[in-house]
C-alpha cells in the first residue's frame, strides 16, 4: 500500500514538473511518516542522515573533479585541434566529416564524462564546417547527437562513477575499463550509417575540393589534448592515482595547455569555468543526496523484495525480462537524465540482477549503453537537442536520420547482450 | 552527466524570473571558491602522496565536507534560477497560464521539501552537540560539520520562496 503512495507520488510529482530530487525526496518522507506513525518524529530523522550520508562519500568526489576537467577542456579549443587531426589523417572526401564527427565525440568521451557537454563542443566545430562542405543540418545534428551518446560510455564518465557508488563490487576503475571496448564499438558502429548515409545521398559533394590542414602541425597542435585521456587512464592503470586524483591531475593539466599553450583560457575564464562546473555538480549532487532518501525508504520500507520477487516469478525467463528491463529503460531514457535513472532503478534492478546471476559490472555497461541510446531518441534526447540548438533545426527534422544511428546502437546492445566478455574481458586484463 | 549545461543555460536564463533581491553573485561567488579549493586540496594531496610517501588523509574529511557544502551552496544558486533537472516534456504541452500555475505549485513543494529538511537536521545538530560527538578522521565536534546542512538548507527555502514570489509578482 506505502509502496503505491511512494511510487504514485513521485510519478505525479515528476510529470508535473518538480525538480526530480524533490519528487524523490517528497515521496520518501511521506512514506516514511506513513509507515512510523507511531515512532518518534514519524521516522524522519533518517531523512537528514541518508542525506548526509549518500554525498558523504569520499569517491564521489570523483564526479565534480571529473565534471570540472570536463569545462575546462571543453572550452579550451582542443575540440578544433583534433577535428584538424582527424581530417589531416583521413582525407578530404563525402563521408568523411561525419566520421571525423564521431571519431572526436570519441576522443573528447575520454577527457569529459557528460554527452550534452561534448555534443556542445564537437557540434560548435563541426556544424558550420559540415554545412561548408554541403552536410544537411539536420544530417550533421543528428550525428553528432548520437556520438555524443558515446562519451557516457568512454571513460571517464559520469554515469559510470555514480553506477559504481551505488553497486558495491563494482569499482570506478573497473567500470571505467569495462566501458572502453563498449564505447569503440559503439562509436564504429555508428561510422557505418554516417559514412553510408552521406554516399548514397551525395551529401558532402563539396568536401573533396577543401583544403587538407598539414599532418604534422595537427599533430603538435592535437597532441596536447590528446595525452589527456592517456594522462586520466594512464595514470589509473598504472595505479598512480585514484579516480579523483586522475581527475584533478587533468585539472592542472587542463588549465596548463588552455592557459599556456593554447592561450584560449583567460585569468577571468577561471570564474565562470569554477561557477559553472560547481552548478553542474550541485544539480548531480542534490538528486544524488535526495535519491538517497528515496532509497532508504524502499528498502525500509521492505519493497525492493516483493518487487524483485514479482519480476523474477512473472514467468518470462530470464531473457524475457532483460528484454522487458531494456524496453523500460528506452522509454524513461527518453523523459529522464541518466543520472537520475541510474539513481532511481539501480537499486530495483540489482536485486534482479542477482538472482539471474548476472555480472553487475556487465549489467551496468548494459544500462549505461541504455541511457546512451536515450539521450539522442526523439522526441526527448538531450544529446540531439543540444546539436539541433547548434544547427538551428527542428528535432523532428532529424528522424529519418536519426533511426539509422539507432539501429546502429541497438545493433551494438544486442552484441553486448550476446557476447558479455566485451564489456569484462578488459576489467579482468587489468585484474580488477 | 546528462544536462547541457552552457548551452542550456543561457536558454533558461531568458526565461528565468527577475534579478533576485538578495544577489546571487553570494552563491556564485562561494561555489567557485569551493570548487577551486576542492581541486587544491585533492591536487596537494597528490602532490605530498608522490613526493614525500606520507598520508596525507586526514584531508579526506574536510573535502568531503566540502563538496556537501558545494552541492547545498551551488544547488541553493540553481534553485534560484529554476535550473534543477525536471521533466518538462509535458509541461511544455500546457497553456502559459497553467504552466505558470505548475511552476507556482512546484517551487512550493520545493519550499516544503526543504523546509523539512531544515527542522529534521536542525534536530540532528542539536544531538551532536548534546552528545559532543566528535567527526571520525579529524576529531573536532561533529556539530561545526552537521550546522551546514541546516543552514544552507534554510538559505534554499528562502531562495525557493523568492523565486515562489517573484513569479507570484509577474502579471
Amino acid at each position: 500500500m506505502i509502496g503505491f503512495v511512494l511510487f504514485g507520488i513521485f510519478v505525479i510529482l515528476m510529470l508535473i514538473g518538480t525538480p526530480i530530487g524533490v519528487a524523490m525526496g517528497l515521496a520518501a518522507v511521506i512514506s516514511i511518516a506513513l509507515a512510523n506513525l507511531d515512532t518518534m518524529w514519524f521516522g524522519l530523522l533518517a531523512v537528514p542522515q541518508n542525506f548526509y550520508a549518500s554525498l558523504g562519500k569520499y569517491p564521489l568526489l570523483a564526479l565534480p573533479m571529473f565534471i570540472l576537467v570536463g569545462t575546462i577542456f571543453d572550452r579550451s579549443g582542443v575540440a578544433s585541434r583534433l577535428v584538424n587531426l582527424a581530417i589531416a589523417v583521413l582525407g578530404r572526401g563525402p563521408g568523411v566529416l561525419p566520421v571525423v564527427a564521431i571519431i572526436v565525440a570519441m576522443l573528447l568521451g575520454g577527457i569529459s564524462g557528460s554527452g550534452p557537454a561534448t555534443a556542445a563542443a564537437v557540434g560548435g566545430v563541426m556544424i558550420v564546417a559540415m554545412s561548408r562542405a554541403g552536410y544537411p543540418k539536420p544530417f550533421s545534428a543528428s550525428v553528432i547527437g548520437a556520438s555524443a551518446a558515446i562519451d557516457i560510455l568512454i571513460p571517464p564518465s559520469i554515469a559510470l562513477i555514480i553506477y559504481s557508488i551505488l553497486v558495491p563490487g563494482a569499482s570506478v576503475p573497473a567500470m571505467f575499463a569495462a566501458g572502453m571496448l563498449p564505447g569503440i564499438l559503439f562509436g564504429l558502429a555508428l561510422m557505418v550509417p554516417a559514412f553510408f548515409l552521406s554516399r548514397r545521398h551525395g551529401m558532402g559533394e563539396a568536401e573533396a575540393h577543401l583544403s587538407k590542414p598539414p599532418f604534422w602541425a595537427s599533430l603538435r597542435e592535437a597532441s596536447w589534448g590528446l595525452t589527456a585521456p592517456v594522462l586520466i587512464l594512464g595514470g589509473m592503470r598504472a595505479g598512480l592515482f585514484t579516480p579523483t586524483e586522475a581527475a584533478v591531475v587533468a585539472v592542472f593539466y587542463g588549465l596548463f595547455v588552455g592557459m599556456v599553450i593554447y592561450r584560449t583560457i583567460r585569468i577571468k575564464d577561471l570564474f565562470s569555468i569554477l561557477r559553472d562546473s560547481a552548478e553542474l555538480s550541485a544539480i548531480v549532487l542534490i538528486i544524488v543526496a535526495l535519491a538517497g532518501v528515496f532509497a532508504y525508504s524502499l528498502s525500509t520500507l521492505s519493497l525492493i523484495d516483493p518487487i524483485t520477487k514479482a519480476i523474477v516469478g512473472s514467468g518470462l525467463g530470464e531473457y524475457g525480462v532483460l528484454v522487458l528491463i531494456l524496453i523500460l529503460l528506452v522509454g524513461v531514457g527518453m523523459v529522464l537524465d541518466g543520472v537520475s535513472i541510474f539513481l532511481i532503478f539501480v537499486p530495483l534492478l540489482i536485486p534482479v540482477a542477482m538472482f539471474y546471476e548476472w555480472d553487475l559490472v556487465w549489467f551496468g555497461v548494459i544500462l549505461t549503453m541504455m541511457v546512451a541510446i536515450g539521450q539522442f531518441t526523439p522526441p526527448i534526447a538531450v544529446n540531439l537537442m543540444v546539436a539541433c540548438r547548434i544547427a538551428n533545426v527542428r528535432i523532428e527534422d532529424t528522424t529519418r536520420w536519426v533511426l539509422w544511428m539507432l539501429l546502429a546502437a541497438c545493433f551494438v546492445l544486442l552484441i553486448l547482450v550476446v557476447f558479455p566478455e566485451i564489456a569484462t574481458w578488459l576489467p579482468s586484463v587489468l585484474g580488477y | 552527466m546528462s544536462k547541457p549545461h552552457s548551452p542550456d543555460s543561457e536558454i533558461k536564463t531568458e526565461s528565468a524570473p527577475d534579478a533576485t533581491r538578495v544577489p546571487l553573485a553570494i552563491e556564485d561567488y562561494l561555489s567557485a571558491g569551493i570548487m577551486a579549493l576542492l581541486a587544491l586540496i585533492t591536487f596537494a594531496n597528490v602532490l605530498v602522496r608522490y613526493f614525500s610517501n606520507q598520508s596525507f588523509a586526514w584531508t579526506e574529511e574536510i573535502s568531503v565536507f566540502l563538496m556537501i557544502v558545494l552541492a547545498l551552496v551551488a544547488g541553493s544558486g540553481a534553485f534560484a534560477r529554476a535550473r534543477h533537472i525536471r521533466i518538462e516534456y509535458f509541461l511544455q504541452r500546457c497553456t502559459i497560464s497553467k504552466q505558470k500555475q505548475l511552476n507556482e505549485l512546484t517551487t512550493l513543494l520545493g519550499v516544503l521539501m526543504f523546509a523539512i529538511l531544515v527542522v529534521l537536521s536542525a534536530r540532528l545538530v542539536w544531538d551532536d552537540i548534546q552528545f559532543q560527538e566528535t567527526s571520525p578522521g579529524i576529531g573536532v565536534p561533529q556539530w561545526w560539520y552537521s550546522i551546514w546542512l541546516p543552514a544552507i538548507a534554510t538559505a534554499i527555502t528562502l531562495r525557493l520562496f523568492g523565486l515562489w514570489l517573484r513569479s507570484r509578482r509577474q502579471k
